[in-house]
């Protein structure tokens, strides 16, 4: 008898959808339509690249989210892995003829192995040990990249040659050649990928890992492959934001290994966490934050420094008043904040009732 | 393989860059150990004190003396700030969320320098220590008195932070304290206190390591916050435990890192110095782990 506890408490069970599931399922697919058919032509060019952008990075922010978020594992290195994607992704572009989303998938599955190659000897060790160990092997991989460099077109195994005078952009799919499609193009892509998380999730695995991250030892004790499923998730982020690596490549058509820095890691893991962690919709709002928020203060003028203090409170505030992020906080900020504008019209309910029901009245 | 006169200057560069990590790690551990908190600021606490020494003596015309005890004063101050507020807040915590706590306070920093240190504008920041200038030369290497202070302080925070936990009494409630935060509080140790004083003093220690690596490598508020990673190998190493084996493992990653320098065909590969032998000594270390269901992660 395996994972006794996750089979005797069902999460999910067979009911009809409830009116706010069907809201929400509503509110995402006009959402999603609205981005993928609308957006595109309000949108300017500068906007457009942004929102690719904000596309891929909304992946890698899901795979961290699902990494902290269900399985309680911190990575301070998924930079390093969506570099990783995105030179696989280079190289197998410039080497052959292959469609894009064979390409996209290769390259997954190539960060996918070397995701595992780091992770079988990480995950022995847990917690804070865990997140610097993957912060160590981080910091070689970005030392490594800046020697071999991405490809350019160039032969051998790396595909880099120096002496290059006109190199090569990184092509694009036939279908998303341009700066609008190419957008659509990663919107898909992302909700492949989305759609992949939330299968885990509402499945199996997704049970392990929320008793896993409850507590390790009881998840051991219910019969859970602990080291399994933390390697299979770990598995699972690493293909995830490989496929996002292969997808920035054709966005930005020009990779360098100083664009993937290792201290961007840790940005990223603020940005995760202040979007929220135990919510898809987390992951949206972090790459929001951390793409489409700077493109605008570009825009205006001014300094991303800014940013970065504000990415720097987030983390603190997250930490200490609110665990599972903006995702969660806004919505239950706009609630009560409509319950007391409705309160102001008509006295609202107390959910807990007064000793002096008197005061509540006008 | 280049002939061992070319490995000569790199001893001594090195020696002096471990000596530094040394420092650090010494102030990382005893902070971790007193406190739980692992903090990943220190870095950018000592590039805020650099940078403030820096505008002090280019800008004020301060002298020298007293610009960098206000650098080691700022970077002491604000680790004391940290301490005071979230160190309580934070206290019943995992100690990966305390750790990623003191990230918020890291970006934090590193964002108000790179707005009032702009580096855009093109000239390189440096801070020269007066004592670049003097030194001497042992058979062909020459030696300045910077690189025999970094050496020198890292032997002696070394011992003395040693001394300081095995002889006094607040050092041996900082080690009771690394044993058990709550059956030392019971046992009437003021904790708040002796938490601050960790705090204080690994703020200092911060102060004094960003000054000396402002020296040494670079007067740059990136290089600065993010070298922390490096200094964090030797740290691991030890396992947060033991400050004998952080200076070892600290003298080695410097040793090691500058020696690779005139080999060729590793020398763009010697940044990794610090993540290998961290990764590395983490994994063979790790071999006996227990799984705990206590706060003490291990």
């Amino acid at each position: 008898m395996r994972d006794t506890l996750v089979r005797a408490t069902p999460l999910r069970t067979r009911q009809k959808p409830s009116r706010t599931q069907l809201i929400s399922a509503a509110v995402t697919t006009a959402l999603l339509l609205f981005t993928l058919f609308a957006l595109p032509q309000l949108l300017s060019l500068y906007y457009i690249d942004t929102m690719t952008q904000v596309a891929v990075y909304s992946m890698v922010t899901l795979a961290l989210g699902v990494l902290v978020g269900r399985v309680g594992l911190v990575s301070l290195g998924q930079v390093a892995v969506l570099a990783i994607g995105a030179w696989a992704a280079a190289r197998l572009l410039f080497a052959t003829t292959q469609p894009y989303p064979l390409i996209l998938l290769e390259a997954g599955l190539i960060t996918m192995v070397a995701g595992l190659i780091i992770g079988l000897p990480a995950l022995r060790l847990r917690g804070l040990y865990l997140a610097l160990i993957t912060l160590m092997f981080a910091g070689a991989i970005t030392v490594v990249l800046a020697t071999v460099n991405f490809p350019n077109g160039g032969h051998g195994f790396t595909g880099y040659n120096g002496s290059l005078v006109h190199i090569p952009p990184i092509r694009r799919p036939a279908v998303a050649g341009s700066d609008p499609a190419y957008f659509r193009y990663s919107v898909v892509v992302a909700i492949l990928m989305f759609a992949l998380v939330y299968a885990h999730i509402k499945t199996r695995p997704g049970r392990a890992w929320a008793a896993i991250r409850q507590s390790e030892p009881a998840a051991l004790a219910a019969g859970i492959n602990t080291w399994l499923y933390k390697l299979w998730a770990f598995a699972l982020a690493s293909f995830i934001t490989g496929v996002a690596g292969g997808v920035l490549a054709g966005a930005v058509h020009y990779l360098y290994s100083i664009d993937f820095p290792t201290q961007d890691s840790i940005t990223l893991l603020a940005v995760t966490l202040m979007g929220g962690v135990y919510s898809m919709w987390g992951a949206v709002v972090a790459a929001l934050l951390y793409q489409f928020l700077p493109a605008l203060l570009n825009n205006w003028g001014v300094s991303a420094d800014w940013l970065i203090i504000l990415f720097g409170l987030g983390v603190l505030q997250v930490l200490t008043t609110a665990p599972a992020g903006l995702a969660d906080q806004v919505p239950k900020d706009l609630a009560r904040l409509g319950r007391r504008l409705r309160g102001r019209a008509r006295p609202k309910p107390e959910p807990a009732p007064k000793p002096e029901p008197a005061e509540t009245k006008p | 393989m280049p002939p061992w006169s070319d490995f000569e200057p790199f001893i001594v560069s090195g020696l002096a860059l471990g000596g530094v990590y040394a420092l650090s790690g010494v102030g990382l551990v005893v902070l971790y150990r007193a406190t739980g908190v692992l903090y990943l600021a220190f870095g950018a606490v000592g590039a805020l004190g650099a940078l403030i020494a820096w505008s002090l003596v280019t800008k004020a015309d301060a002298p020298g003396w007293a610009a960098w005890l206000a650098g080691i004063a700022t970077a002491a101050a604000v680790t004391l700030g940290y301490g005071l507020i979230f160190g309580p807040a934070l206290s019943r915590r995992d100690p990966l969320v305390k750790a990623v706590a003191t990230i918020g306070l890291t970006l934090i920093l590193y964002g108000a320098m790179d707005l009032l240190w702009t580096t855009s504008g093109g000239q390189a920041r440096s801070l020269t220590l007066p004592t670049d200038n003097g030194g001497f030369s042992i058979g062909q290497i020459q030696v300045n008195w910077t690189q025999v202070i970094a050496l020198a302080a890292g032997v002696v925070i070394t011992v003395g932070t040693g001394a300081f936990l095995r002889y006094t009494k607040l050092g041996t409630a900082m080690r009771a304290m690394a044993n058990d935060r709550e059956i030392t509080a019971t046992l009437g140790v003021p904790v708040r206190k002796v938490e601050a004083a960790a705090w204080l003093g690994c703020g200092v220690l911060a102060g004094i390591a960003g000054l000396l690596l402002a020296d040494l490598v670079a007067l740059d508020a990136t290089t600065l916050t993010f070298l922390v990673i490096s200094s964090l190998a030797a740290v691991l190493i030890a396992r947060l435990r033991s400050i004998t084996l952080t200076f070892a493992a600290a003298i080695l990653v410097g040793l090691l890192h500058d020696l690779l320098t005139p080999i060729t065909s590793l020398t763009n590969y010697r940044d990794m110095t610090p993540f290998v032998i961290a990764a590395v000594g983490l994994l063979v270390l790790s071999r006996r782990q227990v799984m705990s269901q206590s706060r003490e992660e291990a």
